[in-house]
């Protein structure tokens, strides 16, 4: 744990935590693939989110407030278990925010976008592996599942904390970005 | 049809059914430890009668708790396609990897073992049990309570600088949020329907429209979360919120004999499942 | 009499129904809404405001009653509720909260992409949009969203439903929490929609300077019925109906009253500021 957690830090997990929490609970949270895993989840971004914001600590808490609150909602067995649903979760956030660290030198969006692609792809991995692991479903499938859920999962993951990460950050226009509307009449 | 919107006005986190047992007067401290140990144990064991032996367990906190055993079965109603894709997929494909047993069964890469028919079963029932002790911890505490014996639990660790108490706080925090955003979302939800939003009317396969029709809910979502945050921050602190200041409390909980024979009783039930070899 | 453009009969709902929590947000509420018109709904929080303009567009479907709009019977599970969604723009409150694209014209053209329009009919409805609510296309267009002021972002708000084109539109307190010069440039605004492109308006407020100046209608709503409805004269110039119901008043209405309490002869239908101040002149000249 980072030393000294400030008002801002519990207040921004807890605010996020929120979300994690709201999402498993609605529909809200799933893209709807239909595989033998469920559906794509969304509910990784608010852990990817503090992460960036607020330091890996805050990242930390937040995906452990998604994995108790997917372990508590489960309807699938792979997540009635606390080691796929709970352990893996706790990374995404720190992962993130390692990466929004180690490029926000080079570009802003850059850092953004691949700390939203890695905290995604954090989640896939581990809870494929310990998936794997814990006896739950074959390699094979496991990889399949990897595709089909988590390229989306990764995608939706950088596309929303592009959005909310800059517009939190106030990031002007950095590439002279046109509306789609734009052009000539 | 009126109902399209309204779904998440009626989310409840958790679904205290106060009955007054003997279970719902339980310390939450001692509650919550010893739900704790007995989730890692049935986690851990992988025996068929030990399965067992937790299955009845569990089936006798309901009647303690006099809880009604439909609640726990309601929660695993909609997992049951999902525990027969799992188990036909673990009974074809794990004979291989799951070694060490009879192999009854072999043909290219489907075998079917002794060690994989065990993982069925097993993975199954304790799929049952952790779905039943949930439901009773959920049922016969309320959430605050749940907080407060968290915070109680984690104490010790604040020797070691873990700020228990700010932990305790985010988690607060984060179940007093859920109804508010429930409410944001769903206006959200009818103000991009009002223009021209649609969700969840699409074929379930165009996934990449559902994807996108997803945005316009999520981000304002995080948006109007994050400037709430700002507002509670400025709050908190106008009125001096020091983080890790020591303070007192307004609930305090006392622990009884039957506390202790509780814990003790989850420590013993652990024990037995673990150590029967079959 | 024409038909009414949308047009409420003994509508009912019941929140939670079946449940111990239900509460009964509406109880036969009536009303007539003619095209062009322009109309306030006022009543105190939980009156049933807010639950009765969104059968007006469709998000809530009625549970007894009928809900007529355009000629479109909303209870009727068949009909094309996206038309019907694109024929009345409903601005809720805080609209500046749903803004989610990243620059200022697409936010506006989502709709209008939604509906399937060719590009070059986006970019005309976008560009009017925008005009109507008083943003520059050229200049605004490009801008990232949460780089504007709160009453900036109101105004794509608003523009992003008016690019629907609606015959009818809606708005949820469109002022509140808006300082009082972004508060009276919005009400012209809407003033203009209204009576030069010949909007039909329905406002909720709680503001009754602006109900007084604004609507040709109102409807007082309280415990989920419509108690009462008049021209603002109508309704302002009625002290008794003003108790009985406890609505405020505009300042105007309140200065009126109490000169007409201290015996002075004065027309307290008299509550635009230019007629009250012509009032009070006449009083100190006589």
């Amino acid at each position: 744990m980072e030393k000294g957690l400030t008002v801002r830090k519990i207040v921004i997990a807890g605010v996020l935590g929120a979300i994690a929490i709201l999402l498993g609970v609605t529909r809200l949270g799933y893209i709807p693939v239909p595989t033998a895993a469920g559906n794509a989840t969304i509910m990784h971004i608010p852990a990817v989110i503090g992460g960036i914001m607020e330091g890996w600590g805050v990242g930390m808490i937040i995906g452990l407030i998604f994995g108790v609150s997917s372990f508590l909602n489960a309807t699938v067995p792979l997540f009635k278990d606390p080691l796929v649903a709970i352990l893996p979760r706790l990374f995404i956030g720190v992962t993130a925010y390692l990466t929004y660290v180690g490029l926000k030198n080079v570009n802003q969006y850059l850092a953004i976008g691949a700390a939203g692609f890695i905290g995604a792809l954090t989640n896939t991995v581990l809870v494929l592996g310990l998936a794997v692991i814990r006896g739950y479903m074959p390699f094979g499938v496991a990889a399949t599942v990897a595709v089909t859920n988590g390229l989306p999962e990764a995608v939706v993951s950088v596309i929303v904390t592009l959005a909310v990460v800059a517009a939190w950050k106030k990031l002007g226009s950095s590439g002279r970005q046109k509306s789609k509307i734009s052009g000539d009449f | 049809m009126s109902a399209e919107f309204e779904l998440t006005r009626n989310i409840t986190i958790g679904q205290y059914l106060p009955t007054a047992s003997v279970v719902h007067r339980l310390d939450p401290r001692f509650k919550l430890g010893a739900f704790a140990i007995l989730i890692v144990a049935i986690a851990i064991c992988n025996t068929y009668v030990g399965n067992l032996f937790a299955l009845a367990v569990c089936l006798w906190l309901f009647q303690v708790s006099k809880i009604p055993l439909h609640y726990g079965i309601s929660g695993i109603k909609p997992a049951i396609p999902f525990i027969i894709i799992l188990a036909i997929m673990q009974l074809l494909f794990y004979g291989e990897i799951a070694n060490g047993g009879t192999v009854y069964f072999q043909y290219g890469i489907i075998s079917i073992s002794s060690e994989s028919i065990r993982l069925v079963i097993v993975s199954a029932m304790r799929f049952v049990e952790v779905i039943f002790l949930s439901s009773v911890l959920t049922l016969s505490t309320s959430t605050t309570e749940l907080t407060h014996g968290m915070e109680r639990l984690l104490g010790p660790l604040e020797k070691v600088k873990f700020p228990v108490h700010a932990f305790a706080l985010i988690i607060t925090i984060a179940i007093r949020f859920v109804p508010t955003f429930a409410m944001e979302m769903e206006k959200m939800m009818k103000a991009q329907a009002s223009r021209g939003a649609d969700f969840g009317t699409g074929e379930w396969w165009r996934i990449v429209q559902r994807t996108k029709d997803m945005f316009p809910i999520i981000i304002p979502l995080f948006n109007v979360a994050l400037s709430r945050a700002e507002d509670l921050i400025l709050a908190m602190e106008a009125r001096c919120y020091m983080p890790g200041a020591s303070r007192t409390r307004y609930t305090q909980y006392k622990a009884k004999g039957i506390d202790y024979a509780a814990l003790g009783a989850s420590v013993v039930i652990s024990v037995v499942m673990l150590g029967i070899p079959w | 009499m024409t038909q009414p453009i949308v047009d409420v009969q003994k509508l009912s709902h019941v929140y939670m129904q079946g449940t111990p929590l239900s509460h009964v947000a509406l109880n036969e509420v009536s009303l007539q809404v003619q095209a062009g018109e322009c109309l306030a709904i006022i009543g105190h929080t939980g009156s049933g405001k807010s639950t009765l303009i969104q059968h007006f567009n469709g998000l809530i479907r009625p549970q007894s009653g009928k809900v007529i709009v355009n000629g479109m019977d909303v209870s009727q599970p068949k009909i094309d509720i996206r038309s019907l969604r694109r024929q009345v723009g409903l601005v809720f409150q805080n609209p500046e909260d749903q803004l989610f694209e990243k620059l200022v014209g697409d936010d506006v053209a989502y709709g209008p992409f939604k509906m399937g329009l060719p590009l070059e009919e986006v970019k005309n409805r976008v560009k009017w949009a925008m005009d109507l609510v008083g943003l520059n296309f050229q200049e605004m267009k490009d801008r990232p969203t949460y780089a504007l002021s709160g009453g900036q972002k109101r105004k794509v708000a608003l523009a992003g439903v008016l690019s629907l084109q609606p015959k009818v539109l809606v708005l949820d307190e469109p002022t509140a929490g808006l300082d009082p010069r972004s508060r009276l440039e919005l009400l012209g605004r809407i003033r203009r929609l209204n009576r030069e492109e010949g909007l039909t308006v329905i406002f909720v407020s709680h503001n009754m300077e602006e109900v007084s100046q604004l609507a040709d209608r109102v409807y007082v709503m309280a415990n989920g019925k419509a108690v009462c409805e008049g021209t603002p004269r109508q309704i302002f110039g009625n002290q008794e109906l003003l108790r009985e119901h406890h609505i405020g008043t505009p300042e105007s209405v309140d200065i009126l009253y109490r000169l007409r309490e201290r015996g002075y002869d004065i027309n307290p239908g008299a509550f635009l500021p230019e007629e009250t101040a012509c009032e009070i002149l006449k009083l100190i000249q006589r």
